[in-house]
């Protein structure tokens, strides 16, 4: 156990400090990174607690507080299904220093417990930021009794068990699957996005018509009961102190968990093995050899790093897919059927551009484009190029990566026959945002960059970087919005969000050629 | 070819990596840069290379300041790392036409060069493959050959050898002498000092960031090997050979 321990102590330590960019050079931002850390902490857990509690003020109005543990523990349990799908490889699979840690004097089975434990202290992490404030907020609203929050604590330790279990299978079996071929990168990132895919659809279809937010919940409940069981044992044990499903609950976790470790035990060297073979064919032979300019063959280096790594495609390239379904399916739907009493220049009209830039919010490349490069940055900072030039690809991949949403802005404004002049506009506001997520993902990660890290999922899912950029642009999201809602005139309102966004857009610019190129230079 | 000119260079904390290093390497020179570990060869190297930023003194490549017009600078050099971390996601023929594409070389000559020298170190056969398939050596010959299908004027190496097989080693060898009889000046480190003594014709010892012996080999070694005259000035600290500070 000790030796466990240790592992696990070490690699949580050298994940901790690559998320906070500890023992890089910029020693002194440390502070500043671990408050940021504690900020995003403390924001999540307010986020939760709020959400948690006017959900379960209006689930009260119905007599329905009940639900509120039950879905907040299965949309916990995705979001942990989900964690571990993305971290499986790279965390117990396929680790970079697989080498390192199989030649240490440990038994195979202590290695395997250490990197089943780390991601099991990764998705607590999570868990505790969402169970927790809702256990608070459900205790205000309930007054439950003590055996509640006993429960409840005990409880929350146990939850990330069994959904870690379904997704370590998941994304072993397709990252095995997809390792036989060719571009086992990109197939294994269209298996992820239909899995996501699927689990979105699947329950829309289900739902039932309902107008109280009550009945909706209901049914939703109804139907993750189906799907997922687990949830409704849980919900059992916590509100209505029922010691048969808390034993189940935990018991049967805790087995699970083990056996899981046994049977992992058991193939982690043979798996670990095929995982990491990499093909190699040796037979080629010289052919005709495409040129391209200095800045398109930095952009096709670019764009081939981003597809190359599936978390890096997953997590910034989610809310494209979904826009690019919706551009290809809108052309073959009724508009009129689907929007019914809907009117298309009131409300339609409004939230259109909302969704797009909340998807074009969570589609920022950049702001991992810099840190991306890692060991390999000698090779662009040797190169006779300027720097600009090296940000303009990376600005230009990101563009790219976002050109889905300028596609529905232009397939939505026709399909729903919004007037020529508001749809130019909700179109200029798009190719705007665009520009601007692009150019703050950079400027963001020349600030906050991380080369010396060995896991890309740290740099794209967990870094400072990361969290700074996706809530910034969601916050400009919003600030679109409250601008609507203050001036309530559509047309002024998304004018003025363009003028706002090109400021910026200006102010970035100036900021990178001068600063971002001196920050670039000194990395 | 190379000019440093007083430069130093020091780390946060207050570490002075390199102090007031000055010297020389002209056109046609094999100049061998020597040194125990963290003497300051890589911090050099890489601040010859433009990968580095420095506050203090010039490096000057073809007559142009490294830190006035590094693009211009960069044009004219080719610098191999210590550790090639190439694109582990690129094949090693994308590798070599990206190189390519930067430096604008023209397509029959990119691939008339990269065949010449992938048959050279029997490369040809495996640049198909993604990089991250291949061993440290084969990326150690990657690398050399993405170096020198832009006919660079400057050739600036960290520990070329380490990680060649003997033919490779052989080979590099020939090429480096080939390129410096065409004009080129060779800038390498290295911890093999026989290597040194025989490949270089120009020879530069540095001791905790500082120059202590720099000139022609013959006149660095004097009487004695490489090996003696090294062991000699990183225990005693004097300077030999023409030493500028």
């Amino acid at each position: 156990m000790k030796k466990v321990m240790r592992l696990l102590n070490v690699q949580l330590w050298a994940m901790l400090m690559e998320m906070l960019s500890i023992g890089d050079f910029r020693k002194k931002r440390t502070k500043v990174l671990q408050a940021g850390l504690v900020l995003f902490v403390i924001v999540l857990s307010s986020v939760s607690f709020a959400y948690a509690y006017f959900l379960g003020k209006s689930l009260k109005a119905y007599n329905s507080t009940e639900t509120l543990p039950f879905l907040f523990m299965a949309v916990t349990s995705i979001v942990v299904l989900f964690t571990t799908m993305y971290m499986i490889k790279g965390t117990v699979f396929g680790f970079r220093d697989y080498d390192l840690v199989m030649s240490l004097p440990v038994s195979t089975g202590k290695i395997v417990a250490s990197r089943l434990m780390l991601l099991y202290f990764i998705n607590l992490f999570f868990v505790l930021i969402i169970m927790v404030p809702m256990t608070a907020a459900y205790g205000i609203l309930v007054k439950p009794g003590f055996i509640f929050y006993l429960f409840g604590i005990l409880t929350v330790f146990f939850i990330p068990f069994i959904p870690i279990i379904i997704a370590s299978i998941v994304g072993t079996v397709l990252a095995f699957v997809s390792m036989r071929f060719r571009y086992s990168n990109i197939l294994y990132m269209v298996f992820i996005f239909m899995i996501i895919l699927a689990w979105i659809v699947v329950p829309f279809f289900l739902q039932g018509s309902g107008e109280a937010l009550a009945v909706i919940s209901k049914v939703i409940t109804g139907k993750i009961k189906k799907i997922y069981f687990w949830a409704d044992l849980y919900t059992r044990a916590v509100t209505q102190a029922d010691i048969a499903a808390l034993l189940i609950f935990t018991v049967v976790s805790v087995l699970a968990f083990l056996l899981y470790s046994w049977v992992v035990g058991k193939i982690f060297i043979k798996i670990n093995t095929q995982i990491m073979t990499i093909r190699h064919k040796t037979d080629y032979k010289m052919e005709e050899l495409k040129s391209s300019s200095p800045l398109m063959a930095l952009y096709k280096r670019d764009i081939k790093r981003y597809f190359a790594s599936p978390v890096y495609v997953l997590n910034t390239g989610f809310g494209m897919v979904i826009l690019l379904i919706l551009t290809v399916a809108l052309p073959f739907i009724n508009i009129n059927e689907l929007l019914g009493e809907i009117p298309v220049t009131g409300t339609m009209q409004e939230v259109i551009p909302l969704i797009i830039m909340f998807c074009m919010a969570t589609s920022c490349t950049t702001m991992a484009s810099v840190s991306i490069e890692g060991k390999n940055l000698w090779i662009i900072k040797s190169l006779p190029v300027s720097t600009y030039t090296i940000f303009a690809s990376k600005i230009l991949v990101n563009l790219t990566v976002l050109i889905p949403a300028v596609l529905a802005s232009i397939v939505i404004g026709i399909s729903f026959k919004f007037p020529l002049i508001n749809g130019l506009l909700i179109l200029i506001s798009v190719i705007s945002f665009a520009v601007f997520i692009s150019l703050f993902g950079l400027a963001v990660n020349l600030n906050f960059p991380n080369l010396t890290w060995s896991n890309e999922t740290v740099i794209i899912k967990q870094s400072m970087a990361s969290m700074i950029s996706v809530f910034f642009c969601l916050g400009l999201v919003a600030a679109q919005f409250g601008l609507l809602k203050a001036i309530k005139n559509f047309c002024l309102s998304i004018l003025i969000f363009i003028c706002l966004v090109w400021l910026f857009n200006f102010i970035l610019y100036k900021r990178l050629k001068t600063t971002g190129t001196r920050q670039f230079e000194k990395l | 070819m190379l000019r440093i000119v007083n430069f130093s260079k020091s780390y946060k904390g207050g570490k002075i990596a390199v102090d007031r290093l000055n010297l020389e390497v002209d056109g046609g020179d094999i100049f061998g840069f020597i040194g125990h570990n963290g003497a300051g060869k890589t911090t050099t190297i890489r601040a010859i290379a433009g990968v580095l930023d420095f506050d203090e003194g010039d490096i000057l490549i073809d007559g142009v300041s490294v830190k006035k017009d590094p693009v211009r600078c960069k044009k004219v050099t080719a610098y191999i790392p210590d550790n090639p971390d190439l694109y582990d996601h690129l094949t090693g023929i994308a590798y070599l036409n990206f190189i390519g594409d930067i430096y604008e070389i023209d397509r029959t000559e990119r691939r008339q060069l990269i065949e010449k020298y992938a048959d050279a170190f029997e490369l040809t056969a495996d640049l198909g493959d993604r990089i991250a398939s291949y061993s440290h050596g084969m990326k150690q010959k990657l690398a050399i050959i993405s170096a020198l299908i832009h006919k660079p004027k400057l050739l600036v190496l960290d520990e070329p050898f380490v990680g060649l097989d003997p033919k490779a080693a052989h080979t590099l060898k020939t090429i480096m002498a080939d390129l410096c009889r065409n004009g080129s000046a060779i800038f390498f480190s290295t911890h093999v000092l026989e290597v040194a003594e025989k490949l270089c014709n120009k020879i530069g010892i540095i001791k905790n960031g500082k120059l202590v012996a720099f000139g022609p080999t013959g006149e660095v070694t004097g009487d004695s090997s490489l090996e003696d005259v090294f062991m000699e000035l990183v225990e005693s600290g004097h300077k030999k050979g023409t030493v500028q500070t």
